[in-house]
């Protein structure tokens, strides 16, 4: 293809195959562990969020191009993810029994009081209607503001504030029925 | 956290305004609202409500920061250079597909232009083969084809002739429409007159007369070969066709 080809084009192409591979490096090393624990709160499932993290990167770097922002990268990927774990249900309608504790598995050794703490708020966010504990995982562990959130959402901010209302509610509710779970409730 | 004590105490208006601002907290704890601001710092114990939600989100966070597998990243670097690894052999083997495509079909384009069967009729190539090569032969050329060596030419088609029939000023093969024919030009009345020995082909329809009006043709369909006789009007046709009819024999 020689004929039809601009003779510099090769060492270009390589070049900028360079700063793309740079990039995508960047990219996974800052924020695959955001976008895993998105994806893990997302599904409730750490193999199923390692797999998504893995297409959603995959999609990332075929459409890095797309990105012209840096900052914006996070809820790029977020959004990538987001749109993945739908299809995801357009693939196969299973019943992911979302409501089941059974599926809240964690590895962790649970001997430290800060791990039991943190495996019990881990149960009852997981309980919380997916609807509401995906703009608060956003808030609290992506940092992102209402407005982010809305936008990313595709939802209007007072219903997201309302959601971060009841999300909360919902967990102080359970953390008053059984205070003893939490040394916060002692303080 | 189960302090009701605002409420007992507050006004309707405040009671309204207490949980707004619960409302508020509990959506955003680290809200910076100027409003939230302003209500934190004349109430200790709705800024008290707001820090023990801060200090609850913090444990939150904690909680929600599973712990990511240790080999995530390099997966996911590994993943991406075989897919762009993959990508890339595609787009050479594409290349490679596109080059021969052009190839073959500049092949074909090149192939159709010099064989191509743009004529359906006899009469209608032998007048624009004439005409393509007027300009080589004239009525006052002086060079003389002898019998032999155009008996040479005739036996390509197994045919010969038994006596020169003219001033043959030249005999030599060439492409009639794609067949291998043979091409004579004798000294005419005015004009050259040419005679056209061609195989029998399928795709060219046999026509026994033909015109243009400036020059006209003539053809006699024998069983080996076509032969086409084309003259200007000055030209008796029929008299060249009872001398090529006289002369030539065939061979079987």
């Amino acid at each position: 293809m020689k004929i039809f080809g601009n003779k510099k084009a090769p060492a270009q192409v390589s070049t900028n195959m360079t700063t793309k591979q740079v990039r995508y490096e960047a990219l996974v090393k800052a924020l695959h562990s955001d976008l895993y624990r998105y994806g893990y709160w997302l599904t409730r499932d750490k193999q199923v969020a390692e797999d998504l993290v893995q297409e959603t990167f995959l999609r990332a770097w075929r459409a890095l191009d797309s990105l012209k922002d840096e900052k914006a990268a996070k809820s790029w990927l977020i959004t990538i993810l987001r749109r993945e774990n739908a299809r995801r249900f357009e693939r196969k309608r299973f019943d992911m029994s979302e409501y089941e504790e059974a599926t809240i598995i964690d590895t962790e050794s649970t001997t430290t009081e800060q791990s039991i703490e943190n495996q019990w708020l881990r149960d009852k966010i997981a309980q919380l209607p997916p609807e509401y504990s995906e703009p608060l995982v956003l808030q609290v562990l992506g940092g992102y503001s209402g407005e982010d959130i809305a936008s990313m959402l595709n939802l209007n901010k007072n219903t997201v504030m309302t959601r971060l209302f009841r999300a909360r509610n919902q967990l102080k509710d359970a953390l008053e029925k059984e205070p003893e779970k939490m040394r916060f409730t002692h303080e | 956290m189960n302090d009701n004590i605002h409420n007992n105490s507050a006004s309707q208006a405040q009671m309204m305004d207490d949980l707004q601002f619960r409302r508020s907290i509990l959506a955003d704890p680290s809200s910076q609202d100027e409003a939230i601001l302003a209500a934190k710092s004349a109430d200790p114990a709705k800024k008290k409500f707001a820090d023990d939600l801060c200090q609850f989100d913090e444990k939150l966070k904690q909680a929600m920061k599973i712990t990511v597998p240790e080999d995530l990243a390099d997966k996911l670097l590994l993943r991406q250079s075989l897919a762009s690894h993959q990508q890339e052999k595609r787009k050479t083997r594409t290349h490679l597909a596109l080059a021969a495509s052009v190839a073959i079909i500049a092949g074909i384009v090149v192939n159709y232009l010099q064989f191509s069967n743009s004529y359906s009729n006899l009469g209608d190539y032998a007048l624009a083969h004439v005409y393509h090569e007027q300009a080589v032969f004239s009525n006052g050329d002086n060079t003389r084809v002898s019998l032999s060596s155009l008996n040479k030419k005739m036996s390509t088609f197994k045919g010969s002739f038994n006596s020169s029939m003219g001033e043959l000023i030249s005999a030599d093969y060439c492409r009639f429409d794609g067949m291998k024919s043979l091409h004579l030009v004798f000294k005419g009345v005015t004009d050259v007159v040419t005679v056209f020995v061609v195989p029998k082909e399928k795709h060219l329809a046999f026509t026994d007369k033909f015109t243009d009006g400036k020059l006209s043709g003539e053809s006699i369909g024998f069983e080996q070969a076509n032969i086409l006789v084309i003259g200007d009007k000055n030209e008796s046709l029929t008299k060249w066709q009872q001398t090529i009819n006289n002369n030539i024999a065939w061979s079987i």
